[in-house]
């Protein structure tokens, strides 16, 4: 069910548990049907298991929604070097909320996930990347953990199987790009969190210079259920492009703001004015960022017919991201989001690429001195000029991610810094 | 409904539509005693490390600290891995890492100086410089701004008594601006030391700073 609001349209699959403290427990997970995914998996073995995910069509939850059965395929069959499955939980992307709620609900859903995937790939060791500001979820994993070892469902011989899978909680310390599935490689081995150069891609050099597969929190719980049930049963929710379902973050100028979970190509608008309880005050909709600050803005135009799935986000000219639905009313002074979103970036960036470094920061200071009434038509252009030169130029995406809000906002909202260069009005006060 | 002890802010949830007390929301029950030796060698680079009471001068690391570093390091491959794990449990006792610390780290782990500098320079948590007794990050980045976090950061600062970054004279708090952190449907998120307050407005903050007091 939804946190902190339920709804009865919803559908619950991965957050059935949520607001239910008595489901952090081994036996509390078991109750709901906890750990048949992973005896499953041990019984029909590691091939089958990839292909029942493959099947299922799930696509990566972590944002880019690359189909997860086919990142496990890469993974060398008949190595005898170590291979590490690597949970990415450093959620930091702004708007996104999800994976929190998970792993302090339901830790041995993480868990049984992550032997699911580490079995699936063959990997003996799972890293789980937690980032470090979530002190309070990461000791409800870290409890989880030690009652899973202890019961025998994790480490050596795990339920009775032979098999061997470790698990280990690593904590990381505050930097949004060790996000990013390399900079988390480098994190993790006690390195500064810059992305590396691909190829080679982690399927072939890793962590630890071994083969590694790297999964969003989401992914690898939804794995579990599919292990269990199948890939087929998954497929019953979504689209034939975006299978199952997603939890969708709400955040911003809604009534009832928090996580649901729908099948992929729910209507947006569906979400916000019933499931949501509308908007705030009953004011009207401006803006609305579907997937996570990384992703271009919509107006309230092109929120009308747009349905969230990844096909569906894409035709209005945005992108699903990791379904982070940040959304704006009529008070909001855009230029000043962008300006703090561009300030983020500026910070965030680990500066190894100079378009991202520079970038960042230039854009930064434009858009405060068009905030401040300083601005002047031509720095709209210049901002322009400079987004499309942060964009596929750098080793990761960070500074596309800035460029994307910067070109849509001008584009869609331009009377709002035109107000500001001309006359010096702030449009909105939010 | 139970009778809500404290309302928000502290923890969003008591909607109406869930019977949970803040223990129930934060786990605390379930964890229990975390122990400082680290527990099982899966989670021992897992516990707290920012506590109220801090010793610059502590040492690195002896009794159940070191237990806890030896197992820290036997659950990765190389002992570089080791580094970040040792420089958190290096803040949990000392409260910040000040330069001799980063050269500390670097002798235990058989590192260059420089390279942890490098290392410790690039990730936000680590304080370089110490810090008041509570740690107060308030989140600013949209999903929070939108609702007013720049309100709720001016309202901090103000009843704290202090610039950002600075710690207040009475050694008890340290305001900064945060980014994201992870809890957007619940505005304005700021982080206390370990704990997530959610839904805190401007008008809440003289009540969160009197329950800080209190519990120190």
């Amino acid at each position: 069910m939804a946190y902190p609001y339920r709804h009865e349209k919803e559908t619950l699959v991965l957050s059935e548990c949520f607001g239910d403290p008595s489901a952090r427990t081994v036996a509390g997970w078991k109750r709901v049907g906890g750990y048949q995914g992973i005896a499953r998996a041990l019984e029909i073995g590691r091939e089958a298991t990839i292909e029942d995910v493959k099947a299922s069509g799930l696509r990566g939850r972590g944002g880019a929604g690359f189909p997860t059965g086919l990142k496990w395929s890469f993974m060398p069959k008949n190595s005898s070097r170590p291979h590490y499955l690597l949970c990415n939980a450093d959620e930091s992307e702004p708007g996104t909320f999800k994976d929190r709620e998970i792993m302090r609900w339901t830790p041995h859903q993480l868990i049984e996930g992550c032997l699911v995937g580490s079995y699936a790939i063959g990997a003996s060791h799972c890293y789980i990347y937690l980032r470090g500001e979530f002190f309070e979820t990461t000791q409800v994993m870290a409890r989880a953990l030690e009652e899973a070892y202890a019961e025998g469902l994790v480490g050596k011989d795990i339920l009775g199987s032979g098999v061997d899978i470790d698990i280990t909680l690593h904590v990381g310390a505050g930097a949004y790009i060790c996000g990013e599935e390399t900079g988390l490689m480098n994190s993790l081995e006690g390195r500064r969190g810059e992305p590396r150069i691909k190829p080679p891609f982690p399927a072939a050099v890793g962590a630890f210079g071994m083969p590694s597969t790297i999964n969003n929190v989401e992914t690898l719980c939804a794995t579990a259920h599919i292990a269990r049930h199948g890939g087929e049963w998954y497929r019953q929710w979504g689209t034939d492009k975006s299978p199952g379902t997603k939890l969708f973050c709400v955040s911003g100028h809604v009534n009832k703001p928090g996580n649901y979970e729908f099948p992929l190509g729910f209507p947006m608008m569906e979400l916000i004015d019933d499931v949501c309880g509308g908007m705030r005050d009953g004011r009207a909709l401006k803006a609305v960022i579907p997937g996570g600050s990384s992703v271009p803005i919509m107006s309230a135009d092109d929120c009308r017919a747009c349905s969230l799935c990844y096909e569906g986000v894409e035709a209005a000219g945005s992108m699903l991201g990791c379904a982070s639905v940040i959304v704006m009313d009529e008070t909001t002074d855009i230029v000043k989001q962008v300006r703090r979103m561009a300030h983020f970036y500026a910070h965030e960036s680990c500066g190894q690429c100079t378009p991202c470094r520079e970038g960042t920061t230039w854009a930064t200071r434009i858009l405060q001195r068009i905030e401040d009434g300083r601005g002047t038509e031509d720095d709209l252009d210049t901002l322009v000029q400079i987004s499309e030169q942060m964009t596929g130029t750098t080793i990761c995406v960070l500074s596309d991610s800035l460029a994307m809000p910067i070109i849509s906002s001008i584009e869609k909202f331009r009377e709002d810094y035109l107000a500001l260069i001309r006359r010096g009005e702030r449009v909105g006060a939010a | 409904m139970s009778e809500i002890q404290f309302r928000n802010p502290g923890w969003a949830g008591n909607t109406g539509e869930f019977d949970l007390t803040e223990a129930d929301v934060r786990g605390t029950d379930y964890v229990g005693e975390t122990q400082l030796d680290g527990g099982h060698p899966s989670v021992s680079a897992s516990l707290p490390y920012m506590l109220v009471e801090k010793n610059p001068e502590a040492p690195l690391f002896e009794g159940p600290y070191q237990e806890r570093f030896e197992k820290i390091r036997s659950r990765y491959p190389t002992a570089r891995a080791a580094l970040l794990p040792a420089l958190n449990l290096a803040q949990e006792l000392r409260g910040h890492i000040s330069p001799a610390t980063m050269d500390e780290v670097a002798e235990l782990l058989g590192l260059s100086n420089a390279y942890v500098r490098g290392v410790a320079t690039f990730y936000t948590m680590y304080n370089k410089r110490p810090v008041g007794r509570f740690l107060i990050q308030v989140c600013t980045n949209i999903s929070c701004n939108i609702c007013g976090a720049d309100e709720v950061l001016a309202a901090f600062l103000e009843h704290t008594g202090t610039e950002p970054g600075e710690t207040s004279s009475d050694g008890n708090f340290t305001v900064v601006e945060a980014e994201c952190l992870a809890a957007c449907g619940f505005p304005t998120c700021v982080q206390i030391n370990s704990r997530y307050f959610e839904d805190v407005s401007a008008a809440d903050v003289p009540a969160v700073l009197e329950r800080l007091k209190s519990e120190s």
